[in-house]
């Protein structure tokens, strides 16, 4: 038998009327996505700035002085005057300041004699998010010093100036919100599909719709329609909110990233239909669904931790889920604002992707009842 | 397809997990009959109508198709067949024009005749006034005459009813049948399995199915006279007395 | 005279501005077999939970083993038994955790409940162990599990709805020996079905359309009440068209004409009118008096007169 269009589109109509009677489906596919970016947006910074900065000045000299200064005029920190070095240790351990700078008593003195002048700075390394950072502030600062201190021109013989690209002034919300979105995405996506074959196979009415010519692709197809439509109606909301919100740029083509959602969404559409077409109850489906969709999105996409750095196989696993084509694809297209010449493989792994879950959806679907 | 349809069932078992349902199941259902299957709850009525509507493979045996005498193909008699399952199986939040439009996409019906089915059914049914209702808001009576009439939509060949009446008060019995019975000079096989007497009356042949077996098949009044009793409850009840320790 | 055991006065439910019991007043004594029928959604539900202390009316005076709603929900439901349509048991857990939970859910004393327990599984003849899961038993076995768990608490009265759905005749028989044994121990047994030969075992029936009570009475006195005149059966002795049909079912010779099955029931419009027209009708049907069924006495009394 032939693929029906009148018949899919039939399936899809019946959906639609499903979604639109069920009030908690469409707010979880249209206002969590918005609570989500707007909540994790706000709370999620990378930057670090006013680190406090405990300092313990035993030395209190004009040098001492200049460099504390040196610190303090710098957006990075804080200056907070500390009694004695032990003060300064203990303000760290107990997260009172995250940096220490500890002056020792003869800073100017050795200096003026010729010798190094010796301070010390400690950084809290129990928190490793900020560790990195803050090192390469204290590095930047410390030349800065040196030459204020020492009152001549130390311009070495040649300058490495980096400068970044894309990102220049590393705004981490350029970089957290298209992983962010990959994520809540792929959940509301794969949660979406997942209930809905099981919940005719749980109510019912399965048995009925499979005594009827419909094929199975035509039932897929016809229920994943209109979720994607729902998907890119909430994925154009997100879109508006990172753009006027939170100033994330957009330099690429805009039906290259229209695309690039669509194939995103409907891959993970597909996973949820599978998982709703093996599970057959919607318990189980809502659980499966969770796991596989959160996961590998969150973990294995690259949003959080580099895929470079994971071990063999988990790059592998990384590699066949479309999260992390995604996050590929959107900071291309937002950031770097490159097109589908040089982003075609991201497009293709995951119409692969897309295509092997209808395909499995389809063949697992059976016209059996069990 | 515009054949008499008449279907056999050969040698059918059916084994599920905890028990077996069928055993050996031979049937004849001839063209444009009314057939009863007449069984206790348990007896395989359902699993044997799903076999032979395709839902369901049997372990052994198999159900032959014929259109107009000739051998035909499952799967082109398809759209010819019409199922009214015996558990809910209709949509609670769809109204009653939302689920006959449904199924008439299905069996891509066309619009003029699809309208013309549509006033029909709804008048046999009087339930014209109610089509914006949905049908988790039906009465179960009304529930079950939608049911009826999306099998009805497209004049089918095969009507296959799984007790449709049961649970259902005698004024919608008998408008369900009302409608019913319109079907028989349509030259349709119709299948029911019912548990009430004067149902299995109105067929022209009755099986009477027991624990997975066919245990007599033929003419519903000489088969009780047979038997010398005067329901099919009490052929049954006898039964399981006679075989009971 | 003891006390009635159910007993409504005008009593009234709505839900918003639909009336789903509109002023019903009846009273059933303890022991009886009460029969509840009616189309869905012709109230009975809704008057069952209003009994069972489950909804309280919109009006109307309620008084359900001498309790009344004054006296709160709680009090309604400590003597009252309820076996509703769709199992009260839970299908994965065994006979002796459900009838457990139910213990537990009432408080009741653990000696009282073994002793209870035990009385109730003889009563039922119960056979599989009490570990045997709800949903390996049969459905004839089911319900009278779940009649015992109705029972369990020993209540004054027990309402059943529809107890019999999806049994097979056998299991409906035994059913009703269990209901008149119960009812013989001094219980009042309030059923609704849509079985008529369930139904005529019943003491009384009362008949519910569109929220009201439109009779009341034993079956033998609902038949002679509906139906004063000669009831006849008519055989076709051929099949006749469906205009043929309808024309006999607007003939003036009948005050009641319908189907069953293959055959048909008619009451006589009048000895005249009947003189007149039965030979001729002889040509066409085999006619016999009988006597007529609660069916007839439902399809006549919910349909109205035609």
């Amino acid at each position: 038998m032939t693929f029906s269009w009148r018949r899919a589109a039939a399936v899809a109509r019946k959906e639609w009327f499903h979604i639109r009677r069920d009030p908690f489906t469409l707010a979880l596919a249209l206002v969590l996505p918005l609570v989500m970016i707007l909540v994790y947006g706000y709370a999620i910074d990378f930057n670090i700035k006013d680190v406090r900065l405990a300092v313990s000045d035993s030395d209190r000299s004009q040098a001492s002085r200049r460099l504390i200064d040196t610190f303090a005029s710098s957006d990075y920190f804080r200056v907070h005057p500390v009694a004695s070095a032990d003060d300064a240790v203990r303000d760290v351990a107990a997260e009172r300041a995250r940096t220490a700078l500890i002056i020792p008593p003869r800073f100017e003195k050795d200096l003026l004699a010729g010798r190094e002048g010796r301070a010390q700075v400690l950084i809290d390394g129990a928190d490793n998010a900020t560790v990195g950072p803050v090192s390469q502030y204290v590095g930047a600062i410390q030349t800065l010093a040196c030459r204020r201190i020492a009152g001549a021109d130390l311009t070495p013989s040649y300058q490495l100036r980096t400068r970044f690209l894309f990102n220049p002034e590393l705004n981490s919300r350029w970089y957290v919100i298209p992983g962010l979105t990959v994520v809540i995405m792929a959940i509301l996506s794969i949660f979406l599909t997942a209930l809905t074959v099981a919940r005719e196979w749980e109510n019912g009415s399965m048995e009925l719709l499979l005594s009827t010519p419909v094929q199975p692709i035509e039932i897929i197809a016809g229920k994943a329609a209109p979720y994607a439509a729902l998907a890119m109606l909430a994925m154009a909301f997100v879109y508006i909110i990172a753009r006027t919100v939170f100033g994330v740029p957009f330099a690429g083509h805009l039906w290259v990233f229209g695309l690039g959602c669509l194939l995103f969404l409907v891959a993970y559409l597909a996973q949820g239909l599978l998982i709703s077409v093996v599970a057959r109850q919607q318990t189980i489906a809502m659980q499966f669904s969770m796991l596989t969709g959160m996961l590998p999105s969150n973990l294995l996409s690259g949003f959080v931790f580099p895929i470079a750095n994971m071990p063999a196989p988990l790059r592998v696993i990384a590699s066949i889920f479309p999260g992390r084509y995604y996050v590929e694809l959107l900071r291309g297209v937002l950031l770097k604002g490159v097109s589908i010449d040089i982003l075609w493989p991201q497009f293709v792994a995951m119409a692969v992707f897309a295509t092997l879950m209808i395909v499995l959806s389809t063949l697992r679907f059976g016209r059996r009842l069990p | 397809m515009s054949g008499a349809v008449s279907i056999s069932v050969r040698e059918v078992s059916k084994s599920f997990r905890r028990f077996p349902a069928l055993h050996g199941v031979s049937l004849e259902f001839e063209a444009g009959r009314m057939h009863g299957i007449i069984g206790p709850e348990g007896s395989g009525k359902t699993t044997l109508l799903r076999i032979m509507l395709g839902l369901l493979v049997p372990a052994q045996g198999r159900v032959e198709y014929f259109a107009d005498g000739r051998p035909a193909d499952f799967e082109a008699l398809r759209p010819s067949l019409a199922y009214m399952p015996q558990t809910q199986s209709l949509y609670p939040d769809l109204s009653i024009d939302e689920h006959l439009e449904f199924f008439r996409d299905l069996y891509s019906l066309p619009r003029e005749i699809y309208a013309r089915k549509r006033e029909e059914l709804l008048g046999v049914t009087r339930l014209a006034g109610f089509v914006d209702r949905p049908a988790g808001q039906l009465s179960g009576g009304m529930y079950k005459k939608l049911g009826l009439m999306c099998a009805l939509l497209r004049s089918p060949r095969v009507l296959v009813l799984d007790e449709p009446t049961t649970g259902v008060d005698p004024i919608s019995r008998r408008e369900l049948w009302e409608l019913l019975y319109r079907l028989l000079d349509e030259n349709v096989l119709i299948l029911v399995t019912t548990a009430y007497l004067d149902e299995a009356e109105r067929c022209s042949k009755v099986h009477l199915v027991e624990l997975g077996r066919v245990v007599a098949s033929g003419e519903p009044r000489r088969l009780l006279e047979s038997e010398g009793a005067r329901s099919f409850d009490e052929l049954f009840i006898r039964r399981a007395a006679a075989s009971a320790p | 005279m003891s006390a009635p055991a159910v007993e409504t006065r005008d009593l009234v439910v709505r839900y918003g501005d639909f009336t789903a019991v509109d002023h019903i007043s009846f009273s059933v004594a303890p022991g009886e077999v009460f029969g509840f029928l009616g189309a869905n959604g012709a109230g009975k539900t809704t008057t069952i939970r209003v009994l069972c202390g489950l909804l309280r009316p919109s009006a109307g005076f309620v008084r359900v083993a001498g309790r009344g709603y004054e006296d709160g929900e709680r009090a309604i439901k400590a003597k009252v038994g309820y076996m509703s349509q769709k199992f009260t048991l839970y299908n994965d857990l065994t006979v002796a955790e459900n009838l457990d939970f139910i213990a537990g859910l009432r408080k009741l004393d653990p000696g009282y409940y073994a002793r209870r327990r035990r009385e109730l599984l003889e009563l039922i003849s119960f056979q599989k162990g009490l570990d045997a899961r709800v949903q390996d038993l049969s459905g004839g076995t089911k319900q009278q599990v779940s009649l015992a768990a109705a029972l369990l608490h020993d209540p004054e009265i027990v309402f059943l709805d529809e107890p019999t759905a999806g049994v097979t005749p056998a299991g409906r028989e035994r059913f009703w020996r269990l209901i008149r044994l119960v009812a013989g121990q001094g219980k009042t047994v309030f059923v609704t079905t849509h079985y008529m030969d369930e139904a005529e075992q019943c003491g009384r029936i009362g008949l519910m359309r569109d929220g009201r009570l439109v009779a009341l009475d034993s079956p033998a006195g609902l038949k002679k009440s509906v139906f004063p005149e000669p009831v006849f059966e008519f055989d076709p002795l051929r099949s006749l068209s469906s205009s043929e049909l309808s024309a006999y079912a607007a003939h003036e010779a009948f005050a009641f004409f319908e189907s069953y099955g293959p055959r048909f029931h008619a009451a006589a419009a009048g000895p005249e009118a009947w003189a007149r027209w039965a030979p001729e009708l002889g040509k066409t049907f085999r006619i016999r008096p009988i006597a007529p069924s609660l069916e007839d006495v439902f399809v006549r009394v919910v349909e109205g007169r035609r």
